[in-house]
């Protein structure tokens, strides 16, 4: 069976060149690559069409070889309509050579009424090399006003460092009675998630990004947890894509200038 | 072999030393949060734990386990354990789960020894794999021939025993309150099961995100009666 949509990426560093080699196919394309104010280099992953439909199916694999360095985020939101007969399914492969850095930051994932949707995420990569990753799913629009129109979306990301599992992160999201109460969305319609592995992302660099984002938001709702092997998780509850996007910008921020020495990023995507 | 009727009341037993009584799986964050405040929100937030997060977590866990066991692979089993620890976010709560896990593995080689729990517990000590209550029981019920719809029934029983004389301590509530909860939500206990025999191995680890919050929390509350 042919991929609605398929895009593979490749990147090298060849005397301190940052070389990028890839294709896509069907609905998947990607820029050129943009170098950003900082000499970060970006690419920006397209959706040609209008959005993710009934038995669509997604395949990406991201690969960085040893020292390479890329920022990746899509262009614009991904948006889920109705899948009657069978689920959207996106699964990405990335692969992290040594001492390589990868900024994934995905745009708002927008579940529409009747959406059945699985994203698979798997990442390997060594004990050097450095993950960050950041999504946000939200329920789409509808006519009647009311929120959780989807039939239900399932999210998981699984990261393995030189082999061994170190995160299994598993979202299942499925509108029912209880969806918007306790231990789920508490009556918020927005999850974010931030995922950070790095060489140096130890507790106490937890600690200083829970401090330094509850001091500029303190009223959000957010969880911010360590996973052995250097990786840090964090949750966030919210109601509107403005402040989650504002609050994974801070994180993202704090997480650049502390573990990777750079400063805040600044797409060119708008 | 005894019959299997006294082994399970020893193992569900709340006075039983699993080391459940130090843990609160993230409702401490909402008792001191006020969200938890007395007998009917507590019964809300665990009939909720329950459908989202012991179904496909702890319950669905043991059911995989004990399969596993039953077709003797043991790489089954590894990959089991090693999901229940990468899929929990929360430093406190997948800590606790481990020493929990090593404890009452070693607790029931001294009670109810057998291999596949003498193999688990070697695997835990040589650090192959992490230590979880769901695989160990898993393995002790296997051993005293408890069907696996019984094992995983009383597993859940167990479990939501052990929150309520928590929530007796700590929110607190009345001891008949703490009770009634258990009676209430028996029947719920009931489709858990039917639905933890439906699902796949694909559906093991969801989470729910006002949990993984509450748990991550805990790590930052001022005073605390529990662990996690």
């Amino acid at each position: 069976m042919s991929e609605t949509g398929l895009l593979n990426l490749e990147v090298k560093n060849r005397n301190s060149r940052t070389m990028i080699h890839g294709y896509y196919e069907g609905a998947f394309k990607y820029t050129r690559p943009v170098r950003l104010d900082d000499d970060s280099l970006s690419v920006y992953l397209i959706h040609v069409g209008g959005g993710y439909v009934d038995g669509d199916t997604y395949g990406s694999t991201i690969k960085l070889e040893e020292g390479a360095e890329l920022a990746v985020t899509s262009q614009a939101s991904t948006k889920v309509y109705k899948s009657p007969s069978k689920p959207v399914e996106q699964r990405t492969t990335i692969q992290l050579g040594a001492e390589s850095v990868l900024e994934y930051y995905l745009d708002p994932l927008i579940l529409y009424k009747g959406a059945k949707f699985i994203q698979e995420t798997m990442v390997e990569m060594e004990h050097n090399s450095s993950f960050f990753y950041s999504d946000i799913i939200t329920p789409g629009w509808s006519e009647d006003g009311s929120n959780f129109q989807y039939d239900w979306m399932r999210n998981k990301l699984k990261v393995y460092q030189n082999g061994k599992l170190v995160l299994f992160d598993h979202l299942l999201l499925e509108p029912d009675d209880e969806l918007e109460g306790v231990l789920q969305l508490e009556g918020h319609t927005h999850v974010g998630s931030f995922i950070i592995f790095h060489p140096k992302a130890s507790r106490e660099f937890g600690e200083w990004l829970y401090e330094s984002v509850i001091g500029a938001h303190p009223h959000v709702r957010i969880g911010i947890s360590n996973m052995e092997d250097n990786g840090v998780v964090v949750r966030i509850l919210d109601n509107r894509t403005q402040t989650m996007e504002r609050i994974i910008s801070h994180i993202h921020t704090f997480a650049r200038k502390e573990l990777l020495g750079k400063g805040e990023i600044s797409w060119r995507k708008y | 072999m005894t019959n299997g009727l006294m082994p399970l009341l020893q193992l569900s037993d709340s006075q039983f030393p699993s080391g459940a009584f130090s843990h609160s799986f993230g409702f401490e964050t909402y008792i001191q949060e006020d969200v938890v405040t007395g007998t009917e929100s507590f019964k809300q937030a665990l009939m909720v734990f329950l459908k989202k997060q012991l179904i496909y977590n702890d319950g669905l866990a043991c059911r995989l386990a004990y399969e596993s066991i039953e077709n003797g692979s043991a790489e089954d089993l590894l990959e089991i354990d090693h999901v229940l620890f990468a899929t929990c976010v929360a430093r406190e709560t997948r800590e606790g789960n481990r020493k929990m896990g090593e404890r009452m593995a070693k607790l029931f080689m001294e009670l109810y020894p057998s291999t596949n729990l003498s193999e688990y517990l070697s695997w835990i000590k040589e650090k192959k794999a992490y230590g979880h209550p769901s695989v160990v029981l898993a393995a002790v019920y296997h051993s005293l021939d408890i069907s696996k719809k019984v094992a995983v029934e009383t597993f859940l029983f167990t479990n939501l025993s052990s929150l309520v004389q928590n929530a007796v301590r700590g929110i607190p509530i009345g001891q008949t309150d703490g009770q009634r909860v258990l009676v209430d939500l028996q029947p719920i206990v009931e489709e858990a099961v039917q639905i933890i025999m439906n699902l796949s191995s694909e559906d093991l680890g969801a989470g729910s995100p006002g949990l993984e919050i509450a748990q991550m929390h805990h790590e930052r509350l001022n005073v605390r009666l529990f662990m996690s």
